[in-house]
């Protein structure tokens, strides 16, 4: 007998690829039939077929059932239940996208005068990057092998079931090579598609009843599902087409061999792929050493090409239109994926261009990099050290390489997610040891699991609940799952003799627990003692601070805890009583608002008065524009993703903590968060820079044109850390020019704005090469540029007395002649500094 | 002559300075009595009173925008210039004074 279940598509994006890939899963793991309905349309697959899923067009808000049939119904839908009331709407992950739309590229003046061929798209993957084109054509099937005409039925569907058989093989051995990233998610997705029962059936039915041979049935099965695709009207669904035509090209290969054109192109140099469309097999062929850059008529912002080419950091634009692709081959192309553009008939300016970007990027990076083996320190020498929050051992090395002072915050739950069973102790173990060994002697703090509320596990069967982030979650279940937290326990003691481990516990809201943590703990540790095995008896234990309880029992909590770590995210939410993830309450979840500033401040001073070390780990501490509010605090230690570590060292070293310290004062006083972000742009709490400095001095630049000599300057802004929005700057600089030119005679030039995309009023100087046409008042060209950036907060300040001095200046000629003479970068600063301020 | 002059310019960072610097080489060059008012970023400095107005002969505005407190000049001569002309040709401004 029939058994049945109905929900609701819980999904934004309907049921797409993977949560159908998801559900097949666990259908194909009995043997009852299984039918999945869609009862918007009335029509029924099997939910044994990705593909029978997928074309049912479950849309957002569907009603749908799910009926079992057969020896082990009624434990089969019972299973599927569980999964679609608990796994099913965690599904709906859509990749995040760095989009860019056409039609709103703004060229910089350098772009606009180089005469080259700018064509917009849409940026699915940033970055810059330069190479040769080379055309990519849809695969075809040779006119040497004929699609119909076949006289033994039986032995072509024989030759066609052995492909299927060798190509799942294949893809089976290529997961066992690599099990993890987004390689292996496109492999798991084409694997199921290539044993999907659905499209077995249509190449067997294409031979028998078509009278195809295998290629014409293939190439049948292709067209049949891409349109079945294209039906559903779902982009999402439709860019899934692409993986379809990949599985058959390859099934083409283990049938036909090298009867069929060669997958691979042999890239030897700086290469940029063009095509109408790319699948993904086809993207994984190309040698990424030499890829720089991908550009796609079609194919949206969602396919498993762009998602590898995103985690391949492969700039690429999508949705170009208008390239005659085949007049490119060979030709020299940019995909300028920060503009969202890509550069044909590339002129020796547009080149020019490119290289001077290049630069910039480079040199800024150099500047930051610079900062990654130092201590993080602020300018007064307060010194607060810089983590790196992490998921895994491996992540481990690269925090380390990244500048990395320790690990704040390693999340186990990646070890528990997203498979059937806990990870065993040994398996744990491992991690752990090899975290503390990567770490090389830095402090690893090692977060027990937090899982439950928004991070269900499908093998601890936890109940829905109505308001899953006030509810049974982290430290909360331990004691229902003792057994999966005493394992986790050892692991971490175990581990604790090869480095300097700590153990966090998450979500503490009373003492209680804590107690009864500890009592496991030590309980843990006597066995493992007793049996013989070393390990750190004096290994740390703290707890994360993200329930405002706990922040009102911090004294008892010290005597019984070594550590503690907030953690801003949750008890943000949980203080404000703001969903974090509701975008109408993103106003009032502000890590600014001065009652959670006050929140904090009682609960760092109040862990100092104990004695006790106290960091962060939340987002707040990842965002640049908070720093001086974290140094203010007196926080100890910081923790963050690893690619900011480097810059957010960069940027405490310009940082005062007695100013830090005035300006949270001020903020906790203040009523308004609004007030807050105020008080944080007036930035009394950066050291002051000096206006200019050797670093701001470029000598014998090659510049053709005055956009190319303005762009210089404001890159040095750039490369020195003083703008993040250089387009901005120059933008601001175009603008005065526009009003009359800036060159008052005398082969100088002095460019200037008002504009707070500058970090600091500043003063960069170029000289040239030779000179290049400014409109100046006496027509002759410019060797030297002063270009000025001032701050528009800056009324009234000694630089711009500074400025104005050096103005009245460069009406002397002894003075112009100084420095045009003056080739010594710290000397011209000196000269332009100096001899302005003693006026 | 006893001149008084204003210089103006668009941001007030730059050429309101050079200019005002031009004015004072090239008054004392010719052995002219100046004094020159700045409308600048900094706001106004070395005001120029209305009795220093009235004091003087001629009042050379050098000004690209719109002056702060222009009735001071209302009962004297006044030569208007762009403030480039000023920097670019000073003593042929003064010619016209």
């Amino acid at each position: 007998m029939d058994s049945a279940y109905r929900f609701t598509c819980p999904l934004a994006n309907g049921v797409h690829a993977r949560p159908a890939s998801e559900l097949e899963h666990v259908a194909r793991r009995f043997s009852a039939d299984v039918r999945v309905a869609n009862e918007r349309t009335g029509q029924v697959a099997n939910a044994k077929s990705v593909l029978g899923i997928v074309g049912l067009d479950i849309r957002h808000g569907d009603p749908c059932r799910i009926a079992t049939n057969g020896r082990d119904a009624a434990w089969a839908l019972e299973s599927l239940k569980v999964f679609i009331e608990q796994k099913l709407p965690h599904l709906d992950d859509a990749p995040a996208l760095v989009e860019v739309r056409p039609g709103e590229v703004r060229l910089p003046p350098v772009l606009r005068q180089a005469n080259a061929t700018v064509t917009p798209g849409t940026v699915v993957a940033g970055g810059i990057g330069m190479g040769r084109a080379f055309v990519m054509v849809g695969f075809t099937v040779p006119g040497s092998i004929p699609l119909t005409g076949v006289e033994d039925i039986e032995a072509e569907r024989e030759k066609v079931e052995e492909g299927v058989g060798r190509l799942l093989s294949h893809y089976d051995a290529r997961l066992d090579a690599h099990d993890e990233g987004e390689e292996a998610d496109v492999l798991r997705a084409h694997l199921s598609l290539a044993r999907d029962p659905e499209f077995s059936q249509a190449i067997v039915h294409a031979i028998r009843d078509g009278g195809c041979t295998a290629a014409g049935a293939v190439a049948e099965a292709e067209s049949q599902f891409s349109a079945m695709l294209a039906a559903t009207g779902s982009a999402l669904l439709q860019e899934r087409a692409l993986d379809i035509r990949d599985v058959c090209r390859a099934l083409l290969r283990e049938i036909y061999g090298t009867a069929l054109p060669p997958d691979e192109i042999t890239l030897a140099s700086d290469a940029v792929c063009v095509a109408d469309t790319l699948t993904p097999g086809q993207f994984l062929a190309l040698d990424r050493r030499w890829l720089k850059g991908l550009v796609l008529a079609h194919g949206g912002t969602t396919s498993h090409t762009v998602i590898l080419a995103r985690s391949s950091g492969i700039p690429t634009v999508v949705g170009v239109a208008g390239l005659d692709a085949a007049a490119l081959d060979g030709q020299d192309v940019v995909v300028d994926a920060d503009l969202g553009v890509v550069v044909t008939a590339v002129t020796d300016a547009a080149r020019r261009y490119y290289d001077m970007e290049r630069r910039r990027l480079e040199q800024r990076r150099a500047r930051t990099h610079r900062f990654i083996a130092r201590p993080a320190t602020t300018e007064d020498g307060h010194r607060i050290e810089v983590a790196a929050n992490v998921g895994s051992a491996g992540d481990v090395t690269q925090a380390v390489a990244g500048g990395a002072e320790g690990v704040g915050l390693f999340r186990t739950e990646m070890l528990f997610l997203a498979r059937k069973d806990a990870p065993s102790e040994d398996e744990q173990f491992e991690q752990y040891r090899r975290a503390v060994v990567n770490a090389g002697g830095r402090p690893v703090i090692v977060r027990t699991l937090d899982v439950g509320g928004d991070k269900p596990l499908p093998y601890l069967a936890l109940p829905k609940e109505d308001n899953p982030f006030l509810g049974y979650r982290a430290v909360r279940i331990y004691p229902e799952f003792e057994g999966l937290f005493r394992t986790q326990v050892r692991a971490l003691i175990r581990a604790s003799a090869f480095g300097r481990l700590q153990v966090m516990i998450p979500m503490i809201s009373c003492m209680d627990e804590v107690t009864w943590v500890r009592g496991i703990i030590a309980d843990e540790q006597s066995r493992l003692s007793g049996a013989g095995l070393e390990f750190n008896r004096e290994m740390p234990v703290g707890a994360m601070i993200e329930v405002p309880s706990a922040a009102y029992m911090l004294g008892p909590l010290s005597e019984a805890l070594d550590f503690f770590s907030i953690g801003t995210n949750d008890l943000l939410q949980y203080f404000l009583a703001a969903d974090r993830a509701n975008p109408r309450l993103t106003t009032l979840a502000n890590p600014l608002e001065p009652s959670f500033l006050r929140l904090l401040y009682r609960i760092v001073s109040e862990v100092h008065r104990c004695g006790r070390w106290v960091g962060l780990c939340g987002e707040m501490g990842g965002q640049a524009q908070y720093l001086p509010i974290l140094v203010g605090l007196g926080l100890d230690e910081i923790s963050l993703a690893s690619p900011e570590i480097a810059s957010t060292k960069a940027l405490l070293s310009g940082l005062s903590a007695a100013g830090c310290r005035r300006l949270l004062e001020r903020a906790m006083q203040a009523s308004t968060a609004r007030d807050v972000a105020h008080l944080l742009d007036e930035r009394d709490h950066w050291t002051p820079m000096p206006l200019t400095e050797p670093e701001l001095v470029r000598l014998d630049a090659d510049c053709h044109t005055k956009e190319e000599a303005i762009k210089a300057a404001v890159d040095l802004l750039y490369a020195a850390g003083r703008t993040d929005r250089p387009r901005e700057v120059e933008d601001a600089v175009w603008h005065r020019e526009a009003t009359y030119s800036t060159g008052f005679g005398h082969a100088l030039a002095i460019p200037h704005c008002k504009t707070d995309a500058v970090v600091a009023s500043s003063m960069a100087v170029v000289k040239l090469r030779s000179g290049v046409d400014w409109g100046s008042t006496d027509d002759q060209p410019v060797r030297t540029l002063v270009l000025l950036a001032v701050r528009e907060a800056d009324q009234a300040t000694t630089h711009l007395r500074v400025l104005a001095s050096l103005a009245r200046r460069f009406m002397h000629e002894d003075f112009r002649n100084h420095v045009e003479a003056e080739q010594d970068p710290a000397a011209l600063c000196r000269l332009l500094h100096e001899n302005a301020e003693s006026d | 002559m006893r001149i008084v002059a204003v210089t103006a310019c668009p941001t007030g960072i730059a050429h309101t300075y050079m200019a005002a610097e031009q004015i004072e080489k090239t008054a004392k060059k010719l052995g002219h009595t100046i004094k020159v008012e700045t409308q600048g970023a900094m706001g106004i400095e070395n005001e120029l009173s209305q009795s220093d107005v009235d004091a003087a002969d001629v009042a050379l505005i050098a000004a690209d925008i719109a002056l702060e407190r222009p009735e001071r000049f209302d009962r004297i001569r006044k030569v208007e210039v762009p403030v480039q002309l000023v920097i670019r040709s000073p003593e042929a401004v003064f010619g016209r004074l």
